[in-house]
């Protein structure tokens, strides 16, 4: 194959046909954006997600009258679970703790204003699986030195409800995602395949000259092909950017917001893992330019035949 | 060089193409086929070239059965076979060097041979000054002659053209006959579809004359018409 020559031809054809090619350009660029602004997305609910689990966690505060052995016994209790491989792990958080970080997150004055500390002493009780908190939490609902009002459990804090709800909306929205990523990477081909037949059709007396003077059905595509390739390479290069750019602006938006525990991935560009195995712009741009080779071809086919 | 055999092509709605059509063109002829728009005279030529195919019948190209020919395989079969057109069928964005220089990189040619070959060429048919305009900047003649370039560049053993000289005008129309007469005398067998009838009484060559898709007359010497063909052969 004659390299050169065939990329001299694309290169060529789209100096020629350029308000086609940035037409090509323009779709590839917009496909591949949509779709890389959905698998960033994706990837940072992911994290999110897992960021979510691992926050799951088991309060248990303890009444203020209890003696220090009753508290001792509480931690042995805790120990004991720890020890069964329950409890991940666990931290004690005394009342002038549980005072400082209210202080912390909601200001001096509140605080400055109260005649006595309420804040309750805690353990704060990671669980091993997210799925047994429930049965972790169990065990204090009836312990003497835990601060339950009568006949309720309201001593014992963890985030049934609310992280089950959040997980249960994580994986819904992944799930549309991947229905929307579907969707958009069809619209993408679709769009490319009629650029390319519109600019095919441009050129079928090229095409038919070709053939005419004896060019192999491979000789007359691979040009075409190469074009096809440098389009998609290019806008989905333009798409790679435009993503991170907006993932970086967005990122740091968040980072100064209150919503911060989204805990938004600043990518680097070539950043790898998640949806991402070669990278956030290698992927999309191999995946840009494979679109518009094979949008190219597919094209082509109805052209060709004998 | 070229054999039909019975061969009928019918286009769909009951047009007829070519009907119950049998010839012999031997290597090195020079012929004229002759006969009203739709007597299948582009028929003929585009059976030749394996675009269309024939309903029923054999043909038969420098030895090769098209009917058994794989599509694969056209390709070489074009490669010997230049065609020149009426509308001379250019690259329009590509200079007269480069539309000549295509028909070799087609083939796979060598650059340093396509680069002794086309100026060769090009001075052959007159346009050596022309080398690189593009086909709207010359004249009719001119990029005809730049088309009978690009068909005879690679020698092929068969030359087809389908009115070549059809949109240009008398004088610039003589010059391109000796063109295609200087490229039979190197051995190639060259098929000239045309409605010139100027040109074909003057050359006095083989006349193969078509109606309605039949031939009528295929004669030696011939001349356009039938009456004048007694003539012809008196003198």
């Amino acid at each position: 194959m004659r390299f050169s020559y065939f990329l001299a031809e694309a290169f060529g054809s789209m100096r020629r046909n350029w308000v086609m090619a940035m037409a090509a350009v323009i779709t590839v660029f917009i496909s591949t954006a949509i779709l890389g602004a959905v698998l960033v997305t994706r990837d940072n609910l992911n994290q999110g997600a897992t960021n979510l689990k691992n926050r799951v966690m088991i309060e248990v505060f303890i009444r203020d009258n209890s003696s220090p052995a009753q508290v001792s016994a509480l931690q042995h209790k805790i120990d004991v679970l720890k020890s069964q491989g329950q409890v991940k792990g666990y931290t004690y958080i005394s009342k002038e703790q549980a005072l400082a970080i209210f202080r912390k997150r909601f200001g001096e004055r509140i605080v400055a204003n109260l005649p006595i500390n309420p804040l309750p002493a805690s353990y704060q009780i990671q669980v091993q699986n997210t799925d047994n908190v429930d049965k972790v939490a169990a065990q204090f609902f009836n312990d003497p030195t835990v601060d339950n009002d009568p006949g309720t459990h309201n001593g014992v804090k963890y985030a049934k409800e609310t992280v089950r709800k959040m997980l249960g909306t994580i994986s819904l929205i992944e799930k549309g995602m991947w229905v929307v990523t579907i969707i958009f990477a069809a619209a993408a081909v679709l769009l490319i395949s009629t650029t390319v037949r519109l600019s095919i059709f441009a050129r079928r007396r090229e095409v038919e000259i070709m053939r005419l003077v004896g060019a192999t059905n491979w000789f007359i595509r691979w040009p075409f092909v190469f074009e096809g390739f440098i389009t998609g390479l290019f806008g989905a290069i333009l798409a790679g950017v435009f993503v991170w750019v907006g993932n970086w602006g967005i990122a740091n938006w968040i980072k100064s917001t209150q919503i911060d525990f989204l805990s938004l991935r600043v990518y680097r560009l070539w950043w790898q893992g998640g949806t991402w195995p070669l990278g956030l712009l290698p992927t999309l741009a191999l995946l840009g330019a494979l679109l518009g080779a094979v949008g190219s071809l597919v094209a082509l086919r109805r052209h060709l035949k004998t | 060089m070229i054999v039909f055999e019975d061969v009928t092509k019918v286009y769909d709605p009951d047009v007829v193409g070519l009907e119950d059509f049998t010839c012999h063109i031997g290597k090195g002829e020079f012929v004229f086929l002759v006969g009203p728009s739709g007597s299948g005279k582009s028929t003929l030529i585009k059976l030749v070239l394996k675009e269309l195919r024939p309903d029923t019948g054999r043909i038969l190209v420098a030895g090769r059965n098209l009917g058994t020919l794989r599509n694969s395989k056209v390709p070489l079969l074009r490669r010997n076979i230049g065609c020149v057109f009426q509308d001379f069928k250019l690259l329009p964005n590509k200079t007269v060097y480069d539309n000549v220089a295509y028909a070799l990189e087609v083939v796979g040619e060598p650059r340093r041979s396509i680069r002794r070959k086309v100026p060769e060429i090009l001075s052959l048919v007159g346009l050596a000054e022309k080398t690189n305009s593009l086909p709207h900047e010359i004249s009719g003649g001119e990029q005809q002659r730049v088309s009978v370039a690009r068909a005879f560049v690679n020698h092929p053993p068969l030359l087809l053209a389908d009115e070549p000289t059809g949109n240009i005008d008398p004088e610039t129309a003589v010059g391109i006959m000796q063109l295609l007469v200087r490229i039979n005398r190197t051995g190639t067998t060259v098929v000239i579809a045309t409605h010139d009838r100027d040109m074909v009484n003057r050359m006095r060559r083989r006349v193969l004359q078509l109606e309605a898709g039949r031939l009528v007359r295929d004669e030696r010497r011939g001349s356009y018409d039938q009456v004048t063909e007694e003539v012809g052969d008196a003198f």
